[in-house]
């Protein structure tokens, strides 16, 4: 068990109710709000101006040149790792790695690139950069120099408590000592305009559990060290608490509205206290989701009774009363509140209850303690935070005084590649628009996808479902009662729904916040491709989008297989996704890096577009069913080496490292490796590392594949294809020019991405 | 039915609800099962009609959505009131 244990050794925090952990804290339990007029986005207009902002402008974050988000959680970083005593210089730095969620990324840097394009004055390139929430882990591990794996989740609202739990489970999978875990989201027009739209603003600070009128809007950032139990003893750190298990699942429902019934939530819920080892009536303080709109409230309100009611001694309450909603730093802010709430034995409370609130909520509330207005002092042994998403994504975290015994899900199962689908582009006429997909209303209908539920879906999503979908087929999967909470997906992405963020955008700062689309806005979050893809096929397991540039493709193939060895699921779609449109292409264009796309031609790359999605499938499982196996996932890696964030030249250690790391995942050295699916895409510096890195660790001799030559630089779904190809290539159904790989037993898959961060995979023959 | 205002209020169900236009008709039941529009969309259409037509349709009767014809002699109708 001991090898099992997670704890927290350091906090940290920014948000509207104030600065630093104690501020906030103090402030929560003593019912104060952090919510104001809202001063950075111009609600002159709008039906609704509260938020809860943080009182910090950016310079005052940190002197770096980055975008807002990163900047709110540099500072709470900064907070947690003095409160750890985590002296990272003296560590092995590829040992402590960063994860993060965020739900709007860079929109603030995305509103101050098209305001100054649109309002007559000259835009800033170094703003293209900062757009992508795949920069924020990459910022945070550069700043502080750390080297092991980076990940941003972004999961919506959900985001925050999916970093953490998936931090916690890959440092005991041995993956690392400790990471920087946790959530950050900076106010954006990009949100209170979409929220607006939706008609999911509250007039007033909202009060979740009691008037359930709306959602208010807050930013910030929670951070937490965790840190295996061990390494924490080793160096005398201060313990606040274990974190034990957490569940995610998917409603397979509604792109916005949460399941009625509170199917999705539940399952999350039951598979923390499950990965607990723990009962319902152990845990003593929820902190809620608790939102403030309708739907919200009335699905919690019922999962928790529906779960809880036997319960003696449950206080629940919803801090977004004080903080607002920080969407994806929620979670984060949250799980600092839990765990406070462990330390000091005190629950902070839901604020914005009249006299006349308090008879009402007496009537509903059961034998359940919603903590009105003031704190509640008691013993506080475990506490669970909840988080539900946009996309139905559901997460739950449990945080506990006592270490816990938990369940032994983990696998040593093979896992097998048994389908994938595949959708990439074909050069356009403009050369300079580089590649793009073709397809049709036909091509979902032969899915059996009708008009009504493809047509709400942006390119993006639309890319997601397609190859999605395909991948199932493929691999001839049915979802149906008996698998669906045993299946999962994780997407990859490097930068997300660009093109339906930048027309919301556009259009908020022409016509103003309140003309924001509420059927766009659905979209502008990364993962509503992964939420479509569950509502459409039914599946109800774990549900993740990660954005960490573009090996985001093949990190989700290693994300994917962490959670089937952890036990989450049988079956996991691992995903790349990325488009080319007319916002993507401007863009790269005014980077000046795009070109004939050659690889090792030095002239720039081709920006392709595209979705590959993998099924991964355990051993036992394909088995179960007969499955056609087109290949093993032999060894997974991820490294990282901090460089600048729009940069990877610095970093050519961290890909020998991932290569090496993988190899040793497969139990082989690097001399077993038949063939290197690479990532050159005819950018010199990436053609340089990738030849660099790939002579130190095989010589010059190894046979190097490309699938970039013919899709151009897809990102994400180029660094999934890498993968599938050989996969391909070894199952005999596909092609290599100058390869034959008949007689090879493992091929390499790699890819990089902006910031340093890289994955490696090796394939073998099954 | 006005030609001229159905064929704006096409344009924009095309561009801002990404119906198909080729299965766009001006009887097309829009709210039934194949273009399947929900209540997110009525608050696009409305605020389309508003600013296409500086017509106010929040809290107009269900039947007036139906089509594009029906939303078509919705405009007409208010326009000359």
């Amino acid at each position: 068990m001991a090898d099992k244990r997670v704890v927290v050794t350091g906090l940290g925090l920014v948000c509207g109710l104030g600065n630093d952990v104690q501020t906030c804290w103090s402030n929560a339990v003593n019912g104060v709000t952090g919510i104001d007029d809202v001063k950075s986005v111009d609600t002159a207009n709008c039906y609704a101006h509260k938020g809860a902002e943080v009182d910090l402008p950016n310079e005052a974050l940190s002197s770096e040149n980055y975008d807002r988000s990163s900047l709110l959680c540099i500072k709470a970083t900064a907070q947690a790792v003095e409160d750890a005593k985590l002296d990272i210089k003296s560590e092995d730095s590829s040992r402590i790695g960063v994860i993060l969620g965020s739900c709007v990324g860079g929109a603030a840097s995305i509103d101050k690139y098209y305001t100054d394009e649109i309002k007559g004055g000259e835009s800033d390139a170094g703003d293209i950069w900062k757009m992508s929430a795949s920069a924020i882990a990459n910022n945070v591990a550069k700043h502080f120099g750390l080297n092991g794996t980076t990940a941003n989740i972004v999961n919506a609202c959900a985001a925050g408590t999916m970093s953490i739990a998936y931090a916690c489970n890959l440092i005991r999978a041995g993956k690392a000592d400790a990471f920087i875990a946790g959530g950050t989201d900076s106010f954006s027009s990009l949100a209170f305009s979409g929220f607006h739209a939706l008609h999911a603003l509250d007039t007033d600070s909202c009060s979740p559990f009691n008037r359930s009128s709306g959602i208010t809007l807050g930013e910030g950032s929670g951070v937490l060290i965790v840190e295996s139990y061990e390494h924490a003893k080793a160096r005398g750190a201060k313990i606040y608490c274990d974190v034990l298990g957490s569940g995610v699942s998917s409603d397979a429902h509604h792109i916005t509205a949460p399941r009625p019934d509170g199917m999705g939530q539940m399952a999350a819920i039951k598979r923390a206290v499950e990965n607990s080892a723990l009962d319902f009536n152990d845990i003593d303080y929820i902190n809620a989701h608790g939102t403030g709109t309708a739907k919200n409230d009335e699905a919690e309100f019922l999962s928790l009774h529906t779960l809880f009611d036997g319960s003696d001694n449950l206080s629940v309450s919803s801090t977004k009363s004080m903080t607002g909603h920080c969407l994806g730093a929620a979670g984060s802010i949250e799980a600092v509140f839990s765990v406070k709430s462990v330390c000091d034995n005190v629950i902070p409370p839901t604020i914005g209850y009249t006299a006349e609130d308090l008879d009402k909520l007496a009537e509903k509330a059961g034998k359940l303690d919603f903590v009105p207005n003031t704190k509640r002092e008691k013993t506080v042994t475990n506490v669970m935070s909840n988080s539900f998403a946009f996309g139905g994504n559901n997460a739950s975290i449990i945080f506990s005084k006592n270490p816990a015994q938990l369940p032994e899900k983990e696998t040593d199962e093979k896992v097998y590649i048994t389908g994938a689908g595949k959708l990439l582009g074909t050069p356009c006429e403009e050369g300079s628009d580089g590649l793009r997909a073709q397809f049709t209303s036909a091509d979902f209908k032969a899915h059996g996808i009708k008009m009504a539920f493809f047509r709400k879906l942006d390119r993006f999503s639309q890319l997601q479902l397609l190859s999605g979908v395909s991948a199932l087929e493929n691999a001839g999967i049915t979802v149906d009662e008996t698998n669906e909470n045993n299946i999962g997906i994780v997407i990859g992405t490097a930068d997300g729904p660009l093109k339906e963020i930048a027309d919301f955008q556009i259009n908020a700062i022409k016509n103003g916040t309140e003309k924001g689309s509420a059927f766009a806005f659905p979209n502008t979050v990364y993962n509503a491709a992964g939420g479509y893809l569950s509502i459409f096929s039914n599946i109800r397991g774990y549900n993740a989008t990660v954005a960490n540039s573009i090996q985001a493709g093949l990190q989700s193939v290693c994300y994917a297989v962490d959670v089937i060895k952890a036990g989450e699921a049988d079956v996991m779609l691992a995903a790349g996704t990325d488009e080319n449109t007319d916002i993507e292409s401007t863009l790269s264009a005014r980077l000046g890096i795009t070109g004939s796309g050659k690889p090792y031609s030095g002239e720039g790359i081709a920006l392709g577009e595209g979705s590959v999605t993998l099924v991964l499938e355990k051993e036992s499982a394909a088995k179960a069913r007969n499955a056609e196996i087109l290949a093993e996932i032999a060894g997974c890696a991820t490294a990282h080496g901090s460089v600048e964030a729009f940069e990877i030249s610095g970093s050519q250690k961290a890909l020998e490292k991932a290569i090496k790391d993988a190899c040793a995942d497969a139990c082989i050295t690097p001399d077993g490796i038949d063939a290197v699916c690479g990532f050159a895409n005819g950018n010199k510096s990436v053609d340089a590392l990738e030849k660099g890195a790939l002579n130190a660790v095989f010589g010059k001799d190894i046979p190097v594949l490309s699938v970039k030559e013919q899709y151009g630089e897809a990102r994400a779904a180029t660094a999934a294809l890498s993968a599938a190809y050989a996969a391909e290539l070894l199952a005999g159904k596909a092609e290599a020019k100058g390869f034959n790989a008949d007689n090879a037993e493992y091929i390499l898959a790699v890819s990089f991405g902006l910031g340093g961060s890289y994955s490696a995979v090796v394939i073998k023959k099954a | 039915m006005n030609i001229e205002i159905a064929e704006k209020i096409k344009k924009v169900l095309v561009d801002t609800l990404r119906i198909p236009e080729d299965e766009l008709e001006f009887d097309s039941e829009l709210f039934g099962e194949d273009i399947g529009l929900d209540s997110i969309d009525s608050i696009e259409i409305i605020a389309c009609i508003d600013e296409l037509f500086g017509i106010d349709m929040t809290g107009a009767p269900r039947e007036d959505f139906q089509t594009i014809e029906t939303l078509a002699n919705y405009v007409e109708t208010h326009k000359e009131a």
